[in-house]
């Protein structure tokens, strides 16, 4: 199995910014924290997750208060996560900078649910996403036996 | 550009995040129950050529880009150093397809708990906590005990 990459305590906070970043948004109608976010979410699919502004603040502040981690994660399915991330923050923009406020919102309220969630009990939509298409898109490993005869 | 309808969503947002996180920690880890209880000696081998442990076997579906599974294998190796005759075995879900399709294993990390005969006692996906996998070593001793 391959060896894992990132801190998921970092993840977490990051997601825990996120939420608020975009809860913010939704409060005050200003798209300049979906903006920030928007360029947060970039630089993580850019350079990965450990680029992120969230994660060196994470670095710097918060973890050499906590212990080392317990287990490190994969780096990819946090990336993907941050693509969709990506999608979503950049239609919630268009919605609410060409006047089409209800699509900007509904972009952005449905990203806050996935960094929502994420933050408070780590579940990764994106990532679960990343493995589903993994999964379907990979050809039938030789292991199998008898696979030709499941639907 | 007004605010009510952001608020509107945020309420609706936070409520649907919470509902998800509520679901997902209540189904995680979480120990089920099994139904079936079929007759001593008709029963096929759940997992072929797999080694038993005298009392009980822990049977674990992992695959790669899974964090809980790491974690969920240290907890495992963890309670069967700690009891005498359970065996924890780590089985990769994409190098064994047949298997995965036949128990219906869904997602990883999943983890079978057999008794002494092999026997499916009870399953959870998701990692467990330590004091339900032994509570669930438990019933599988139970288990092998009522069936003889």
């Amino acid at each position: 199995m391959p060896q894992p990459k990132v801190d998921p305590r970092g993840l977490r906070f990051a997601a825990g910014i996120t939420t608020v970043l975009l809860a913010l948004t939704l409060i005050t109608g200003n798209a300049w924290p979906l903006a920030v976010q928007t360029a947060v979410f970039a630089i993580s699919v850019v350079f990965g997750v450990q680029a992120s502004p969230y994660s060196v603040i994470f670095r710097r502040l918060v973890r050499p208060r906590l212990g080392p981690a317990a287990e490190l994660e994969e780096a990819a399915p946090p990336r993907f996560a941050q693509l969709v991330g990506l999608v979503f923050a950049v239609a919630g923009l268009a919605g609410y900078l060409t006047g089409a406020t209800v699509f900007g919102v509904v972009a952005t309220a449905l990203a806050l649910v996935a960094a929502f969630v994420n933050a408070a009990v780590g579940l990764c939509l994106g990532c679960e996403a990343y493995l589903l298409i993994k999964r379907i898109t990979t050809t039938r490993t030789p292991a199998t036996t008898g696979g030709a005869t499941q639907p | 550009m007004t605010v009510a309808p952001g608020l509107v969503a945020l309420l609706v947002a936070v409520a649907a995040g919470m509902l998800i996180s509520v679901l997902k920690s209540r189904h995680d880890g979480r120990f089920r129950a099994m139904g079936n209880d079929p007759e001593p000696g008709k029963r096929p081998a759940l997992i072929e050529d797999l080694e038993l442990g005298e009392r009980a076997t822990l049977v674990q579906f992992s695959s790669a880009f899974c964090a809980p599974c790491r974690a969920t294998q240290r907890i495992l190796s963890d309670v069967a150093g700690m009891l005498d005759g359970v065996r924890h075995v780590e089985i990769d879900a994409e190098s064994h397809l047949d298997l995965v399709r036949r128990l219906d294993i869904r997602r990883t990390p999943t983890v079978l708990v057999l008794d002494a005969d092999g026997d499916l006692v009870t399953r959870a996906s998701g990692q467990p906590r330590r004091a339900d996998v032994i509570a669930a070593i438990g019933k599988a001793v139970d288990h092998a005990h009522l069936s003889t």
